[in-house]
């Protein structure tokens, strides 16, 4: 049995999703839960991760990355990986093709430029894609998407359009947000998580973690981080090993396609679903 | 977690705040539907929830901050004057719980719920919290003008800080930010269909943790029938959560008229470390 991967990974949310959708003059109240991640939630995250020594992946969408250049700045010096998030929680599936190859590469080139690296791999903002995201991610040269929800572990996008690229699927069980956009209280929120917490490593020795930095449907709350501290003992635990996505996908995609745990992950056949 | 932990007064580590948001009928006013039959969960406040919170605070010692409608007010004036002769705060929460845009109407309608307390109390609130957690630029200069001093709506920080504007940050207003997300029974019934055993245990976590961190308390409790905590079993939660606070040693338990005063006497201490300009990002 090969030793069991987990990725922690943290979709950096402020005020972005409000802003896209309600104007700026509303951005108060309800429609500002967001703000806290600005306001001390996404420092307290990191401040986490670095006790626990945590290497872990944030998805940084340009809106947020331009609000919050220093905490992007202390993203990288702790050792995460910063991977694109869109521009500014634009529906993916609603971009024409044009503009979406365009933001897609003004992501990349602009995290380059802020973070010294170029970032290898996008999660749509909104959980949406178009027809046509992953085809032009692969053109462009990204190595991996992390937005499906299809599987247990890696698997090529050849068939998805992206020959070179292959898919870190997330899990909604082991996202915070699943369960507080829902209101549950911490307690049911931790039970739901563990519920799926062994039986998914136990599939395929493969699991993706997915945190936010915000008061409301994320961990950011002095009472919701130790729900951090437990997750990630109790992956160390089985023997898990921490790692950021963009290794992982390294590892899965090899010269014989993608490859998890000794066996071929080629994908769906590629369907017309518009047919 | 933070630098800052702030001061409060005679050496308190948590300062807390009960608020009881009243929402009577003003709720279905505000609806357009009867508060009669299984709209009447809002008349459960003017019959019996105040009175059941009333006797709990006196009981605990606790003088708590009750955020009223206009419209209830206006009817049933005599109950919101037995809450200020009992000592507690009465604040503002609009007219008929609007949980709508109000547009340019909206300042006359904050002016009309204030004078409707001002006149029955013969004492003018200082304290609003948005009904719903909506706010528009019109909003804070209209209460500024009419001489409030806090904003109970934001629920983006732990702890108080002062009002940020596009002209600077205020020294006169401040913002307490309220906990929707922890400490509010409604959502966690109406949404989450918690029981009440793990509302309980939830507030517990949440204060738990504000006794390490920042040291703001800010509980919101709604004496209603249906999704609040007005019926005698829910309340029962809520007593037992005073309790665990009380007992604590480490918190104690003030308006937030008397916590706004604090912060205003000390506004330096609570401005906040960093701001973001929403400006600056679009």
């Amino acid at each position: 049995m090969t030793q069991d991967v987990v990725m922690l990974t943290v979709n950096v949310q402020g005020i972005g999703p409000e802003a896209a959708q309600t104007s700026p003059s509303s951005l108060y109240g309800r429609f500002a839960h967001g703000r806290y991640a600005y306001r001390g939630g996404l420092i307290s995250l990191m401040d986490r991760l670095r006790q626990l020594q945590v290497p872990a992946t944030f998805f940084w969408p340009l809106f947020e990355a331009r609000c919050c250049r220093a905490e992007l700045e202390r993203c990288v010096a702790d050792g995460h990986e910063v991977a694109a998030h869109g521009h500014a929680f634009e529906d993916h599936a609603t971009l024409l093709p044009g503009r979406e190859a365009e933001l897609l590469e003004l992501c990349g080139e602009t995290l380059a430029q802020w973070t010294g690296q170029r970032p290898t791999g996008f999660r749509s903002p909104t959980g949406t894609l178009s027809a046509n995201t992953i085809s032009l991610l692969g053109r462009q040269g990204w190595r991996y998407d992390s937005s499906f929800v299809d599987d247990d572990s890696p698997y090529s996008l050849a068939a998805d359009g992206a020959p070179g690229m292959v898919e870190l699927p997330w899990s909604e069980s082991l996202c915070d947000a699943t369960h507080f956009r829902r209101r549950f209280s911490q307690r049911r929120a931790e039970a739901a998580m563990a519920e799926e917490f062994e039986p998914l490593l136990d599939a395929d020795g493969y699991m993706c973690i997915s945190l936010h930095p915000r008061g409301d449907i994320g961990v950011a709350r002095p009472a919701r981080l130790r729900m951090v501290d437990a997750l990630v003992q109790k992956a160390r635990k089985r023997g898990a090993r921490f790692m950021r996505c963009a290794e992982v996908a390294e590892l899965a995609l090899t010269s014989d396609g993608v490859v998890w745990n000794g066996r071929a992950k080629p994908g769906l056949p590629a369907v017309d679903y518009r047919s | 977690m933070s630098p800052l932990l702030p001061s409060w007064p005679r050496g308190v580590r948590v300062a807390a705040a009960m608020t009881i948001h009243v929402d009577g009928p003003s709720v279905e006013a505000g609806k357009g539907l009867l508060p009669i039959g299984i709209h009447s969960a809002g008349r459960y406040c003017i019959q019996r929830g105040v009175y059941r919170y009333l006797d709990m605070l006196e009981r605990r010692g606790i003088k708590g901050t009750f955020f009223v409608c206009g419209y209830d007010v206006e009817h049933w004036p005599h109950l919101f004057r037995e809450i200020h002769s009992a000592g507690h705060e009465v604040a503002a929460h609009g007219y008929k719980h609007e949980a709508w845009d109000l547009g340019a109407q909206e300042p006359a309608l904050l002016h009309k719920t204030h004078f409707l307390i001002a006149n029955a109390l013969g004492e003018a609130p200082v304290g609003w919290c948005s009904p719903s957690g909506r706010k528009s630029a019109l909003t804070l200069p209209t209460l500024r003008a009419l001489g409030y001093i806090y904003d109970a709506s934001e629920k983006d920080c732990d702890a108080p800080y002062m009002l940020e504007t596009p002209e600077g940050v205020a020294d006169d207003f401040v913002i307490l930010p309220n906990n929707t997300v922890s400490l509010d029974d409604a959502p966690m019934y109406r949404i989450g269909q918690a029981l009440a055993s793990e509302v309980y245990e939830n507030w517990v976590q949440e204060f738990e943790a504000i006794r390490e961190n920042e040291g703001y308390l800010h509980l919101t409790v709604h004496p209603k029938a249906h999704v609040g905590s007005g019926t005698p079993g829910r309340a029962a939660v809520v007593d037992k959560f005073l309790g665990t606070v009380t007992d604590s040693g480490k918190a104690s338990f003030m308006t937030l008229r008397d916590m706004a005063r604090h912060c205003l006497a000390h506004p330096q201490a609570w401005r906040r470390p960093r701001v973001i300009a929403l400006e600056a990002t679009t």
